[in-house]
């Protein structure tokens, strides 16, 4: 769970956002700079995470009155293989390194649901960790190693784990609203494996924008889960997809090659965390950004 | 004469059904104002029948706080409620204390009897312990299993289903006075190892948290499946395997503290000799889960739509005709609503301090007034029969949150209510 450290709120002086171009940390960005925030956006551009000098170049720019949101992660396109897998590794090495050494005032680290036993279908915090991919285990390690650093160097730190995230601009094309937007754009079809059968949860990535934000000015520690506590089929995302494409749009079942797995999740400690926050529910979400076929 | 050491809820219940029986009893309690308290007829628990019981009963009791006072007692009941930690562990160092007090008091030829709620291997420790003095004494050592309810526990306590009783010596004829205060109740007496008795006591309350964690679960598949929790119980009751008394009321987890003590101790048993916990594991979880079935409905119905929204809670008790909120649900939910305004009304249990935004009022009209949503966590009597009409006018918002099920049979959607409960789905008659 989650527990706030600040009372009344407060916003920080300045969040560095790690990751700072990606589908995340862009948002992140965008939503603290309209309200005010001083960010700083780093990306892989500015600063090789992966690579041994990022520790003296973050020493660089990040001062130790800054809070540090960590969302730089290689996610499963970009490769599951044991590189990107020691890459994604490395990275975490290097900003606990940094944070261990130099100090900052707050670190949220952004981890994912990936993380979690693939047979778990009502998600807690404390649900098993026994991920089947590298991804997942990549995100296992690097709460444990991001956690140790922060520990040593008295860091408050807040865990945010959210699920399937999906918004406008999502490059990541995985299955679900996204790839689901992108192939009904080009050729007017949504392909399901099997019948969509299987439930998920699916957060708007502005909504897990409020939630890193109200975790920043609550100088928020622990960790959370961050999903919207309604999954749905997979068929039904599809439907909402079409619904706000507002053209015909073909939805294609396919034959069946892996079981029906659903997850869930137990959202009482978002509520508890944060109970004025409202998620989206998905068609409200694809309805604010999804106009007519690109 | 009849001693009892430990006057708590089970001290306090036990020692006056055995007194309403005819027995003179001696009880005593070392902790300050205690004796004095109920010497006087006040009682600092809540239990329906027992300020008539006591009254009936007090010219053959005697309150002490002088352990040495018991040493005229010819049985002596050591019964304190052993108090559990926030990890619904249990702490015997208050009963400890209380059995080094008043064991070397005893008299020749005594009987103890361990009434406290107490781990199995206690009672053939302490028999270890006090050996020396039980054998120069001839005093004989029992474990007795407490059966007790919180709101029914003067009905338990005088009306028994049965005594289960621990022995060094199941086969031999229990000491003639022990069996003269069990005989008076007229029940079924079954005697056997000290081990079997108190894990008889840990059996009863795991297959009460069976029968409760499968309720609650299958109410919990009804609100997503389209069923109704109230159409299926019926099916179980008739069945004689299951039976009309079984626990089929869905709540909101397991509450109160006993059963959970009870499931911890399994869990920790079962570490200890290897044995699979993911029974009492399960159990736990779930009651964890279905605990914050209230918030979520809160959130989804209201919160999440108005963040400032003002809530009426009806009930505080953890159960009703009880003022304990130990392991309420109520606090469980005040915990979830931080900032949040709430007006709270319970009929016998105060609020304590730590929710600076909640305000106890004196009514439950006084509670939804101005309220975008009422909740009813604890199902007292009065609650049922509050007319709809003056809670729709009172509240700001139709909508009522109910896991008590306290209007569970009223014709709730006559009244243009947003009406929830447990078992079926939300908005469902």
């Amino acid at each position: 769970m989650l527990n706030h450290t600040l009372n009344p709120p407060t916003a920080p002086r300045r969040v560095v956002v790690l990751g700072g171009s990606g589908f995340v940390g862009s948002r992140l960005v965008a939503r603290l700079q309209a309200v005010g925030v001083d960010t700083l956006a780093l990306s892989s551009k500015d600063i090789d995470l992966a690579a041994p000098e990022a520790v003296s170049a973050l020493a660089r720019v990040v001062r130790n009155d800054d809070a540090l949101v960590f969302a730089s992660c290689l996610t499963p396109e970009k490769g599951g293989d044991p590189r990107t897998f020691m890459r994604n590794l490395s990275m975490a090495e290097h900003v606990g390194l940094f944070v261990e050494s130099h100090g900052c005032a707050h670190v949220v680290y952004i981890g994912s649901d990936a993380i979690f036993k693939d047979d778990v279908t009502l998600v807690t915090e404390d649900s098993e960790q026994q991920p089947s991919a590298l991804y997942g285990l990549a995100h296992v390690a690097r709460e444990k190693m991001i956690t140790y650093a922060c520990g040593k160097a008295g860091t408050p730190l807040a865990i945010l784990r959210p699920c399937a995230i999906y918004g406008d601009g999502d490059t990541h094309n995985s299955y679900g609203p996204n790839r689901f937007l992108t192939s009904a754009r080009a050729d007017g079809k949504i392909t399901l494996f099997g019948g969509g059968e299987e439930t998920r949860d699916h957060i708007f990535v502005n909504d897990l924008c409020a939630v890193i934000e109200a975790s920043l000015s609550s100088r928020s520690i622990g960790t959370l889960n961050v999903a919207t506590g309604r999954a749905l089929s997979f068929a039904q995302v599809a439907d909402s997809v079409a619904a706000a494409m507002g053209t015909p749009v073909q939805i294609v079942p396919t034959a069946r090659k892996n079981p029906v797995t659903h997850r869930h999740f137990d959202t009482a400690a978002v509520i508890k965390a944060f109970p004025s926050l409202a998620f989206r529910s998905l068609d409200e979400g694809l309805r604010s950004y999804v106009t007519q076929p690109a | 004469m009849i001693g009892f050491a430990g006057l708590s809820h089970l001290g306090i219940v036990t020692s006056t059904a055995i007194a309403s029986k005819g027995f003179d009893v001696i009880a005593y309690d070392g902790r300050p104002g205690v004796a004095e308290a109920l010497a006087s007829g006040q009682l600092p628990i809540l239990e329906p029948g027992l300020p008539e019981l006591l009254s009936s009963s007090q010219s053959r009791m005697t309150f002490t706080s002088d352990p040495a006072a018991l040493a005229q007692a010819d049985l002596i009941y050591l019964s304190l409620d052993v108090a559990t930690d926030a990890d619904n562990g249990s702490d015997l160092s208050a009963l400890q204390q209380v059995i080094d007090d008043v064991v070397p008091h005893a008299k020749r030829g005594a009987v103890l009897v361990v009434l406290s709620q107490v781990p199995p291997g206690f009672t053939r420790r302490l028999a270890t312990k006090f050996v020396a003095l039980l054998d120069e004494k001839g005093i004989v050592l029992y474990g007795q299993v407490e059966t007790l309810i919180f709101g029914a526990a003067v009905e338990r306590a005088t009306k028994p289903e049965r005594y289960i009783v621990g022995s060094s010596q199941p086969a031999a004829e229990l000491a003639p006075v022990f069996a003269k205060v069990l005989g008076a109740f007229g029940c079924p007496v079954l005697v056997m190892r000290y081990e079997s008795a108190e894990l008889a006591k840990i059996s009863i309350n795991v297959f009460l948290a069976a029968s409760l964690s499968a309720t609650n679960t299958m109410a919990e598949l009804c609100e997503g499946v389209g069923a109704d929790w109230s159409e299926i119980a019926p099916t179980l009751r008739l069945d004689r395997r299951i039976g009309p008394h079984a626990y089929l009321v869905p709540g909101l987890g397991i509450a109160g503290g006993n059963i959970e003590r009870d499931l911890v101790t399994m869990k920790s048993l079962a570490a200890e000799f290897g044995a699979e916990d993911c029974v009492p594991r399960a159990f736990i979880d779930h009651s964890r889960s279905r605990r914050d079935w209230a918030l979520r409905q809160l959130h989804r119905q209201v919160l999440s739509r108005h963040p400032g929204a003002l809530i009426a809670v009806w009930g505080l008790a953890y159960k009703v005709n009880t003022k304990s909120v130990k392991n309420s649900p109520t606090l469980a939910l005040l915990d979830g609503l931080p900032g949040v305004a709430v007006q709270l009304y319970d009929p016998s249990a105060t609020l304590g301090p730590g929710y600076p935004t909640a305000t106890q009022v004196a009514s439950p009209l006084a509670a939804c007034q101005g309220a975008h949503a009422l909740v009813i966590m604890t199902a007292w009597d009065e609650f049922a029969n509050i007319p709809l009409a003056s809670v729709t006018a009172a509240l700001a918002a139709p909508v009522v949150i109910d896991p008590a099920g306290s209007w569970r049979a009223r014709a709730v959607t006559a009244a243009s209510l947003q009406y929830s409960t447990l078992g079926r789905p939300p908005g469902a008659i």
